[in-house]
């Protein structure tokens, strides 16, 4: 991403001399004062000369040692300059003030915030437990907080007597798990009191909301008069396991948190990766990468697509899309080794060379495809029904994409052209050649048309990406020459150089460079963004992954009001979130 | 001792007709399957018999021996009287619905209907306003959201349907002078005297109507399984739960598809080039076509918003029956 530049930052300096300035190529940063912060990001938001209007992340960082001891970190992108800048501040007292009324997409991540270190907001509105329930007394994400959680539930073994000497090793401590009571008492949190006739939960568990997200509909009749929605169902505390990780072993876990789009969750992390230690990745790597992303989102999209149509009652398209997917499948599986979650990307390059003939497949798969998506077409684009469900709902002006920092599909079908692969290629981005789609409206039959073109688009960087790997069939696919870099298989068994350069890897993990990165990636779902805060160790101090559905998310509550049931569907389906990566 | 011979007759020709209706709708689901898998290309039950012949065997087993649980919460008295009030109406339909000609067979005259009467698709009509009642027992009874928002969302597009589907109805009736399904029937002689030629707004909105009195796409939403799990029969489990999808999807379905037969495409009206048997074979081929276009609607369709669908009923449909209840009156006028 083009960072802001050192000159504007000078300009800003001039203005405000009390700020601290870092710019370097992996991030651009200034630091400020915590009762300056809000002039600060006001101005930079409303300047014309910085016009800094979309947010795109919050989080903390934990620093035991520091006085204060957290940092709050804001990420903010410029849509007229195309640039990117961070804004850090130390919370005195462990509170920072709240940016709700500058972004309402700050109002989950500072929910989240809270609810991992334990940072409180001045003047936000509801400010609860984002992912843990009502009545957790830890904050997971401090430093001190063990990663095996706190035994405090004690639960004495059914056989052993107390005071004995047990015989068996067992702890009668147990991690502190939520009880009915708990979830209610989130439930009430979140609704202060009733406002219409009845509460309908919709989820955790319900065939619409495609994964365990659980939504609050107040209802009156079949209008939904205000809703909120519980998270944390599927919260695994992936930035919490990271931190006592190695780079590499990180990567599995990007897998599971978009698990329909692995492979570009992958590519996502291991540039950020590579970016921190400024490895360089083979050429043919990068087409590869390139390659299976754009299958990978055209996999995720038909995905999409099937689920969409099969919640407003379309059953068929459900298993035409299927059966595309499924070719799909097959070629990532021929390549990758395995289907969903393939964990195929390495730090510096892929984990295997392409297979005997799956350039062949794929090109067959690019004959095929268009066909198929015109027949989607056929039976969906012009549909009366289709249309008169779609058009209208859930209008997204380009106001709200700013605000709550909506990206991916749901940006451009606003008619934001923010989209990762142009604005900061990485990979081969830079040598293909695609269109970015754009919607008008911003409603959800824009979006859908948004990611039909986007398949197209796809299809055409995989074209493209297929041509050039015809042409450097015999590179290389791995940097192994990087110190950074873990060895083959092959070549750990041949050369002990390279046995003991794995080992250490292995075990020490990759010495990064102290410093911090933000890179993101163009997810299918939006954009992913990995915050990495290197100490010069093996493990990454502060993983924080910004996550495209979790932010397209936090717009559905505000369309949804006055809409009904049957909207929701459709809102929830254009907005296509994934629990996995929502929740991380 | 005349008097005895009839009633056993009917008794006997009730039987037949009910377990007739059974069989016949767990082999609709086949059908179904069938060519719903076709559709998606996929081969659809195959396993069960040959190429999945005894499925529906299989099927009513699975649903008969099932556990049958009633949550506590519910309203006993309705919630086991709704499945039957959406069921046994159906089936009573059939009542007055004939399949064909009189045969002569062994010197007893066979008549393949229970009963003639004068006001039979009046009767018809009024027992299928009656199973609606199931859905609506069945969502107020399982006291519980899913179920009610289905009940009512299912009660909200009847209302506009039967009364489209009602006038709907008067167009063919007008033009034949008569309730009796045979009747009509008969007044339909020759390819060019089916009524669908000369009423072919009421024949789309009566279709429009089957769609939404038996929930089909595009106007399923009283169970759309997307937002309200499964509607109006989420508490049901066991035959109990069978019982709505058999009534709904297929002896409805079946019943309206006959009626629509009788009433547009000249019932069992055809060419005798099947030997005695032409008119059944005739009409059972019009109610399968029929049948057969109602289920590529479901497999193809998105489903409608329920208040969409109402506008629809209220603001298109109704208004469409009236004036080709104008139309008909004309025609029926100068033609004398």
């Amino acid at each position: 991403m083009p960072w802001i530049k050192e000159e504007k930052l000078e300009t800003l300096k001039r203005l405000f001399p009390n700020i601290k300035i870092e710019c370097n190529e992996k991030i651009s940063s200034i630091e400020v004062e915590k009762g300056q912060i809000l002039e600060i990001l006001e101005f930079l938001k409303t300047s014309e000369d910085f016009g800094f209007q979309m947010f795109i992340d919050f989080t903390c960082v934990d620093y035991p040692l520091h006085k204060p001891r957290f940092q709050g970190v804001y990420i903010l992108y410029s849509p007229e300059f195309k640039e990117r800048i961070v804004v850090k501040t130390w919370a005195t007292d462990d509170t920072l003030p709240s940016l709700i009324h500058l972004w309402k997409g700050a109002k989950w991540a500072e929910r989240e915030a809270y609810d991992m270190f334990g940072v409180t907001f001045e003047g936000h509105d509801n400010l609860v437990r984002m992912f843990m329930w009502e009545g957790y007394k830890y904050f997971p994400l401090r430093k001190d907080f063990p990663k095996e959680g706190i035994a405090d539930t004690y639960l004495p073994s059914l056989n052993e007597p107390e005071n004995s000497i047990p015989s068996h090793d067992y702890n009668p401590y147990h991690t502190q798990l939520p009880t009915i009571e708990d979830l209610e008492n989130t439930e009430k949190k979140r609704f202060e009191k009733k406002q219409a006739q009845i509460v309908l939960n919709w989820g955790p568990l319900h065939p619409g909301t495609h994964g365990t997200i659980w939504f609050l509909f107040d209802m009156e009749g079949e209008v939904i008069k205000h809703c909120d929605i519980i998270l944390g169902q599927l919260h695994r505390g992936i930035e919490k396991l990271s931190e006592d990780l190695t780079y590499t072993q990180i990567i599995p876990y990007t897998d599971r948190m978009d698990y329909i789009s692995a492979i570009c969750s992958n590519v996502a992390y291991v540039n950020a990766v590579e970016k921190l230690l400024d490895i360089e990745v083979p050429e043919k790597a990068k087409w590869i990468r390139t390659m299976m992303c754009e299958l990978q989102r055209i996999n995720s999209h038909l995905l999409w697509l099937g689920t969409f149509a099969l919640d407003l009652g379309a059953l068929t398209i459900f298993l035409y899309t299927f059966r595309e997917r499924e070719k799909l499948m097959d070629i990532i599986e021929g390549i990758a080794g395995i289907r969903l979650n393939s964990s195929f990307m390495r730090i510096g390059g892929v984990r295997y060379d392409l297979p005997e003939g799956a350039l062949d497949v794929i090109k067959h798969f690019t004959k095929d495809f268009p066909s198929k998506i015109k027949e989607y077409e056929t039976i969906l684009t012009k549909n009366r029904i289709w249309q008169r469900r779609n058009i209208g709902v859930g209008v997204i002006k380009e106001e709200d994409v700013y605000q709550y920092g909506l990206t991916g599909s749901v940006a451009r079908g606003s008619g934001v052209p923010y989209d990762i692969r142009m604005l900061q290629p990485t990979d081969a981005y830079d040598k293909v050649d695609f269109e970015i789609p754009l919607g008008t409206v911003g409603d959800s039959y824009d979006r859908y048309l948004v990611r039909m073109e986007e398949m197209k688009q796809s299809l055409e960087i995989v074209k493209q990406c297929v041509k050039q790997l015809e042409k450097i069939k015999d590179d290389k696919y791995l940097a192994t020459d990087n110190p950074y870099v873990l060895p083959t298989l092959q070549e750990t068994f041949i050369s002990i150089e390279a046995m003991v350069k794995d080992f250490n890897l292995r075990i020490y993990g990759e010495q990064t460079p102290e410093g911090e990165i933000y890179l993101s990636g163009e997810n299918p779902r939006g954009e992913l963004g990995f915050f990495i805060v290197s100490k010069g160790e093996g493990k990454p101090y502060r993983l924080r992954i910004r996550s495209g559905a979790f932010y397209n998310l936090q717009v559905f509550p505000e369309l949804i009001e006055g809409r009904t049931i049957a909207d929701a569907v459709v809102l929830l389906g254009s907005l296509d979130p994934v629990v996995g990566e929502t929740d991380r | 001792m005349e008097l005895i011979g009839v009633i056993l007759g009917l008794v006997v020709k009730s039987v037949i007709f009910v377990i007739g209706m059974f069989l016949l709708a767990a082999y609709l689901t086949l059908v179904e399957r069938k060519f719903a898998g076709h559709i998606q290309q996929r081969p659809g039950p195959l396993h069960v018999g040959f190429h999945g012949l005894l499925q529906p065997i299989a099927d009513a087993l699975k649903v008969i021996t099932k556990e049958d649980l009633v949550p506590d919460f519910v309203d006993k008295l309705l919630f086991y009287m709704a499945s039957l009030l959406a069921f046994v109406p159906a089936i009573m339909i059939l009542a007055v619905i004939p399949f064909g000609e009189k045969i002569t067979l062994f010197g007893y005259e066979l008549k393949p209907y229970i009963t003639d009467l004068n006001v039979g698709l009046i009767l018809a009509l009024a027992l299928g306003s009656i199973s609606i009642y199931g859905v609506i027992f069945a969502g107020w009874a399982s006291n519980s959201k899913y179920p009610m928002i289905g009940g009512l969302r299912k009660a909200a597009v009847l209302i506009g349907y039967e009364v489209a589907l009602g006038f709907a109805l008067v167009g063919p009736i007008m033009m034949a002078g008569s309730f009796s399904l045979r009747e009509i029937v008969e007044a339909q002689q020759g390819f060019f005297g089916a009524f669908i030629w000369y009423q072919p707004i009421a024949f789309i909105v009566f279709l429009f109507a089957i769609l939404a009195e038996t929930g089909r796409t595009p106007f399923d939403v009283q169970e759309a399984e997307a937002e309200l799990v499964s509607g109006y029969n989420t508490e049901y489990s066991g035959m109990k739960f069978g019982l709505f999808p058999l009534a709904e999807w297929y002896i409805a379905t079946f019943v309206l598809s006959a009626i629509a037969v009788i009433l547009f495409f000249g019932g069992w009206n055809g060419p005798h080039i099947f030997g005695p048997f032409s008119s059944y074979i005739w009409f059972l081929l019009k109610l399968g076509i029929v049948f057969m276009f109602l289920l590529w609607v479901h497999w193809t369709l998105p489903r409608y918003r329920v208040d969409q669908i109402t506008e629809l009923a209220w603001k298109v449909m109704l208004p469409l029956t009236f004036i080709n209840i104008f139309l008909t009156a004309f025609i029926v006028v100068i033609k004398g």
